[in-house]
C-alpha cells in the first residue's frame, strides 16, 4: 500500500503526540505544575483527530493501511521491521482508546488536584496512552511486544502513582510480575514462531500457517503460550489476582487502564492472531473455556465485596472473560463489537465511582447510602452504565454481550452457554446491588450526608461516555432488525479475514429474538433481586450472608486464590530470594572482602622487612642474585638441590631473625 | 711455585678474614693492607709486575693511609665484645656469604676456559703495558679510558673537599 | 715446579675474597670497615680480571690495563665514601650503620 508521507506522518503522529507530550511534562512538569493537563488534552485531542482521520481512511478505502520501516536487519530471517498496520479492528482500538484517554485526562484535572506528583501522573497518563496506540498499531510481534511491555511499566508506575502508601506498592510490584508470567509465555511463543516461519510480522505468520509450514503441536503449543500472555494482561484465571489490588491506584487511572485499554490488549492480541488461532480448534476450546469459566468466577466474587471499585474490577475481569469466550467460539465481531462498548460503560462506572470517592472520601459501600438526592448526576450515568453492563435492551450492552450469548449458543457450546447466561444474571445483581446500596435508601455515615457533586469538569466526561453507553451500540445493529432500515456498520468493519471464516464454518444467521429475550429476562430477574435485598428487605441481604457464611468468605477471599498464590509462589520466590542474598552476602561478599583482609594482613606481615638498615637490604640483593643463579646456572640437580636447601634455610633465618 | 701460590693465598684470605672479624679498628685497616700486599703478590706471578707496583702504591700507600685518616676523625674505642662490631643479621650474612664462596667456586671449577690455557698471554714488558695502557700499542679505546678515569679523579677529589667541609656555623 | 698453574687456583682465590668481603660489608657496624671490606671485593674482582688477562688468549691481553683503571677508580671511590662517612659523622655523632635507618617503614 503506497501511502503519501502525509498520510504516513498522520498515522505515525497517533502515537508519536502522546509521546512527546510525555517527554515534555516529564522534562518540564515541575515548571507547568497544574497546567500539564492542558498541554496533555491538547496532544490527545490531536491523536483523537488523527485516529478519527484513519478509521474513515480506512472503512472509507476498505483497505487495511500499511507501511513499515526497516528496523533491525539481521540478514535473512532476521530482519524487524517497524510500522504501522491499521485495519478495522485496529482503527476502532484507536478511536476507543484515544477517547477514553481524552475523557480520563479531563476527568483527572479535577480528580487529581492538588496531587504531588501533578504533571508526572500526566506524563505517564499519557506515555500509557502512546504506548498502547503503538500496540494496536502493530504489524508485527515484536512491535507488540515492546509497547506490551510498556503499558506494564506505565501500569506499574500508575497503580503505584501515590507510593507513600505500602498497599499500593505491593500491588503495583503483584501487578507487573504477574502479568510478567503472562509476558514470558508470550515472548516463548514470538521465538516459536520466529523460528518455525521466520518471520514475525502477523501476515506472514498467518500466511505460513495457512501453507502449513508450521506443524499442528508446534502451531497450538505456540498459539496456547500466546493466549497465556493475553490471560495475563487481561487477567483472566489464573492470572486475575493482579487486576483488583489494582484498584489501589488513582481511579481515573483504573478508568484508563483496567477498563477499557490495557486489559483490553489482551482481547486485541487474540483478535489480530485470529487467523493462526482458528488453525488449532484445541487453542479455541482453550480461549473459549478459560474465558467462560474467568466470566462466571470473577462474577461470582463481585458479589460479595464492599469496596465500590473491587466490584468494578472484578466486573471487568468477568466481562473481559465474555470476551474471551466469544473469540473462543468463533464470535470475532461480537467480541470485538463488546470490546468497544465495554470500554465506554466500563469506564463510565469507574469515573462514576471515583465521583463518589471524590466526594465522600471513601469508597467502602456500607458508608454510602442515599447519594441518589445528593449526586444526581453520578447517580444517574451510574444507571445508565449499569444497564448497559447488565445488557438491558436497547442500551449498548444489550447488543454486544447478548450477541456472544447467543453465539456460544448457536455454535453449539452449550455449556458455555449455560455458564454465560449464569453470569448475565450474576453481573446485572452485583452492579445494582452496589448502585442501590450506594444511592438508595438513607445515608448511613456522616460523610454521605455531606456529599455534594462533583465538578463539572468531572461529571462532564461522564455525561458524554453515559450518552455513549447508551448509542454506541447502535453501529452495530443487526441488519434489518425489527424491520427498521439499520446496517451492521460495525460488522463490516470489523469481521475476521475470509481465510477464518471459512475456518470456523460459521454460518451467517439472522438474529435470534428469542435468545435476546432469554438473556434480557435474566438480566431483568438479576436486578430485580437486587432490590429486593438492598432496597425492600436489606436486612435480608445481612441474613443470607450470614446462613451462608462458609460461601460467604469463600467468594469474599477470591475463592482462596490469593492464599494459595502466597503460600505457594510467593513464599518459595522469597525462600529463595533469601537464601541467594545470604549467598551472595556471606560467600561472595566474605571472598571479596576476604581478599582485601589478607593482602591487608600479608601487607603488614611484610612491614618489618623495610628495615631502613642498608645492610639488611644488601642482604637481600645478595641472596636473589645467588638464588638467581643457581637457578639459572644449574648443571648438577644435586648442588642445585643442595644449595636450594640451603638458601630456603637462609630465608628462613634471615626471617626470624630480621 | 705452589709454594709461593699457597703462601699468598693464606696471607691474602687470611688478612681478608682479619679484616672482618677483627675488633679494633686500627687492626682492620692494617690487615686489609696485608691483604693487599698478598694481592700484589699475585699480580707478580700473573706477570704483572707494574701492577704489583701500582697496587702497592696506590692501595697499601694512598687508600690505606686514607682510611687511617676517616677512623681517626671518627675516633672510636675498641670494644671487648663482639656483640658491639657485628651485626644482627651475622648468621644469615655467613650463609649468604658461604653460598657466593660456593657457588661462585663452582661455576668457576666447571667452566672450561677454552682447553690448555698457558700463563703469559698478556704483554710480557712494561713497555708495552704502558703503551697498551696509553691505547698506542693494543686496543685503542685504552686512550679514552685513560683521559675519563683522569677527569674522574679530579671529580672526586673535588666532590670529597666538597662534602667533608665544614660548615662555617659548625663548631669544631 | 714448571709446570703452570690452573687458572680455576686464582679464580677460586678472589671468589674466596669477595665472599669474604661480602660477609663482612654485610656484618659489621661500623662504615669505616664496610668500606675496608668494600675494597677486599674489588680486590678480589681485580685479581680475577689479571688472571684472565694472564691466561685467556681471546682476552687481548687487557686484563691488567683494565685493573690499572680499576684500581684508580677505586681509589677515587675511598676518597669519596669516607668523605660522606665524615658528613654523617659531623651530624650524627656516629659511625653505626645500624643507626641510619631514617628509610625504615
Amino acid at each position: 500500500m503506497d501511502q503519501s508521507v502525509g498520510g504516513q506522518l498522520v498515522i505515525a503522529a497517533i502515537p508519536g503526540i502522546p509521546a512527546l507530550v510525555f517527554l515534555v511534562l516529564a522534562l518540564f512538569g515541575r515548571y507547568l505544575g497544574e497546567n500539564a493537563q492542558f498541554v496533555a488534552i491538547f496532544g490527545v485531542v490531536g491523536s483523537l483527530v488523527f485516529s478519527a482521520t484513519a478509521l474513515v481512511l480506512v472503512v472509507g478505502g476498505g483497505q487495511p493501511l500499511d507501511f513499515a520501516v526497516n528496523w533491525i536487519d539481521l540478514g535473512e530471517g532476521g530482519s524487524f521491521p517497524i510500522g504501522v498496520f491499521v485495519d478495522g479492528l485496529a482503527a476502532v482500538m484507536l478511536v476507543v482508546v484515544c477517547f477514553v484517554s481524552l475523557m480520563v485526562q479531563l476527568y483527572s484535572g479535577a480528580f487529581m488536584e492538588g496531587d504531588r506528583r501533578f504533571s508526572w501522573y500526566y506524563a505517564v497518563l499519557n506515555l500509557f496512552t502512546a504506548s498502547m496506540l503503538g500496540l494496536v498499531l502493530a504489524p508485527n510481534f515484536i512491535q507488540l511486544y515492546i509497547f506490551w511491555e510498556l503499558v506494564g511499566v506505565c501500569s506499574y508506575l500508575l497503580i503505584g502513582h501515590w507510593f507513600e502508601k505500602p498497599s499500593a506498592v505491593a500491588a503495583a510490584k503483584k501487578a507487573f510480575i504477574v502479568t510478567r508470567i503472562g509476558d514470558a509465555a508470550l515472548f516463548v511463543a514470538i521465538i516459536m514462531f520466529w523460528r518455525a516461519t521466520g518471520t514475525t510480522s502477523f501476515e506472514g505468520i498467518s500466511q505460513a500457517a495457512q501453507a502449513g509450514f508450521i506443524g499442528g503441536g508446534v502451531l497450538t503449543a505456540a498459539v496456547i503460550l500466546v493466549f497465556v500472555g493475553a490471560i495475563g494482561k487481561s487477567a483472566q484465571f489464573p492470572l486475575h489476582v493482579w487486576l483488583p489490588d489494582a484498584m489501589e491506584g488513582p481511579t481515573p487511572v483504573s478508568a484508563l487502564i483496567h477498563a477499557a485499554t490495557m486489559v483490553a490488549a489482551g482481547v486485541f492480541l487474540v483478535a489480530r492472531t485470529y487467523d493462526i488461532f482458528v488453525q488449532s480448534p484445541t487453542a479455541m476450546l482453550t480461549v473459549a473455556y478459560i474465558g467462560g469459566f474467568t466470566a462466571i468466577m470473577a462474577a461470582t466474587m463481585a458479589i460479595t465485596k464492599t469496596d465500590i471499585k473491587r466490584v468494578v474490577a472484578y466486573s471487568t475481569v468477568s466481562q473481559l472473560g465474555y470476551m474471551m469466550l466469544g473469540l473462543g467460539v468463533g464470535a470475532y465481531t461480537a467480541s470485538i463489537f463488546h470490546l468497544y462498548n465495554h470500554a465506554f460503560f466500563k469506564a463510565l462506572l469507574f469515573l462514576g465511582a471515583g465521583s463518589i470517592i471524590y466526594a465522600m472520601n471513601s469508597y467502602n459501600l456500607q458508608n454510602m447510602g442515599g447519594l441518589r438526592r445528593r449526586m444526581p448526576v453520578t447517580f444517574w450515568t451510574m444507571v445508565i452504565a449499569g444497564l448497559s453492563l447488565a445488557g438491558i435492551f436497547p442500551l449498548a450492552g444489550f447488543w454486544s454481550k447478548d450477541l456472544i450469548v447467543a453465539e456460544a449458543f448457536e455454535a453449539h457450546f452449550y455449556v458455555l452457554y449455560g455458564m454465560a447466561l449464569l453470569t448475565v444474571l450474576l453481573t446485572a445483581f452485583y452492579i445494582f446491588r452496589a448502585i442501590f446500596m450506594a444511592f438508595a435508601g438513607e445515608p448511613r455515615t456522616e460523610e454521605a450526608r455531606e456529599a455534594t457533586e462533583s465538578p463539572g469538569i468531572m461529571t462532564g466526561p461522564m455525561v458524554i461516555l453515559a450518552f455513549l453507553a447508551v448509542v454506541s451500540g447502535w453501529v452495530g445493529l443487526p441488519d434489518g432488525f425489527l424491520g427498521l432500515p439499520v446496517r451492521d456498520l460495525f460488522g463490516e468493519v470489523v469481521a475476521p479475514t475470509a481465510f477464518a471464516q471459512e475456518q470456523l464454518g460459521i454460518e451467517p444467521h439472522g438474529f435470534d429474538y428469542l435468545l435476546a429475550a432469554v438473556a434480557v429476562v435474566m438480566a431483568l430477574g438479576g436486578i430485580g433481586l437486587a432490590y429486593l435485598l438492598y432496597v425492600r428487605r436489606p436486612e435480608l441481604s445481612g441474613q443470607l450472608s450470614r446462613r451462608f457464611a462458609g460461601v460467604h468468605t469463600f467468594l469474599e477471599k477470591g475463592w482462596y486464590f490469593d492464599a494459595l498464590y502466597g503460600a505457594t509462589f510467593v513464599r518459595g520466590a522469597s525462600a529463595l530470594a533469601s537464601a541467594v542474598r545470604g549467598f551472595d552476602g556471606r560467600v561472595l561478599g566474605g571472598l571479596v572482602g576476604g581478599v582485601g583482609r589478607s593482602i591487608r594482613w600479608s601487607g603488614e606481615r611484610m612491614k618489618p622487612v623495610q628495615s631502613g638498615g642498608v645492610q639488611n637490604y644488601a642482604l637481600f640483593i645478595l641472596l636473589s642474585v645467588l638464588i638467581i643463579g643457581v637457578i639459572v646456572g644449574a648443571e648438577a640437580l644435586l648442588i642445585v638441590v643442595a644449595l636450594i636447601a640451603l638458601f630456603t634455610i637462609a630465608a628462613v633465618a634471615v626471617g626470624a631473625r630480621l | 711455585m705452589i709454594v709461593a701460590f699457597g703462601f699468598l693465598a693464606s696471607m691474602s684470605l687470611g688478612c681478608a678474614l682479619g679484616v672482618v672479624l677483627s675488633r679494633n679498628v686500627i687492626h682492620s685497616a692494617l690487615f686489609m693492607s696485608g691483604s693487599f700486599l698478598g694481592i700484589a703478590g699475585f699480580f707478580v706471578m700473573l706477570n704483572a709486575p707494574a701492577l704489583a707496583a701500582f697496587q702497592v702504591l696506590i692501595y697499601v700507600g694512598a687508600v690505606t693511609v686514607v682510611i687511617l685518616f676517616g677512623i681517626m676523625f671518627t675516633q672510636r674505642p675498641s670494644v671487648s665484645s663482639f656483640r658491639t662490631i657485628i651485626q644482627r643479621q651475622h648468621m644469615p650474612g655467613l650463609v649468604v656469604a658461604a653460598g657466593l664462596a660456593v657457588f661462585l667456586s663452582y661455576i668457576v671449577s666447571v667452566q672450561e676456559w677454552g682447553g690448555q690455557t698457558e700463563p703469559g698471554q698478556g704483554p710480557q714488558e712494561t713497555a708495552t703495558f704502558g703503551e697498551n695502557l696509553l691505547g698506542v700499542g693494543g686496543p685503542e679505546i685504552f686512550g679514552l679510558l685513560f683521559q675519563v678515569s683522569a677527569v674522574l679523579l679530579m671529580v672526586s677529589i673535588v666532590a670529597a673537599v666538597v662534602i667533608s667541609r665544614r660548615k662555617t656555623d659548625e663548631g669544631g | 715446579m714448571n709446570q703452570a698453574l690452573p687458572i680455576e687456583g686464582y679464580l677460586v682465590v678472589g671468589a674466596l675474597m669477595f665472599a669474604i668481603g661480602a660477609w663482612g660489608a654485610l656484618i659489621r657496624r661500623n662504615a669505616v670497615v664496610v668500606f675496608m671490606c668494600i675494597e677486599l671485593m674489588i680486590n678480589g674482582v681485580v685479581l680475577t680480571l689479571v688472571a684472565f688477562g694472564d691466561y685467556l688468549p681471546q682476552a687481548g691481553g687487557v686484563g691488567a690495563s683494565y685493573a690499572v683503571l680499576v684500581i684508580a677508580i677505586a681509589a677515587a671511590e675511598v676518597a669519596v665514601g669516607l668523605a660522606i662517612v665524615l658528613a654523617v659523622f659531623r651530624s650524627r655523632r656516629t659511625v653505626n650503620v645500624d643507626e641510619a635507618n631514617l628509610m625504615k617503614w
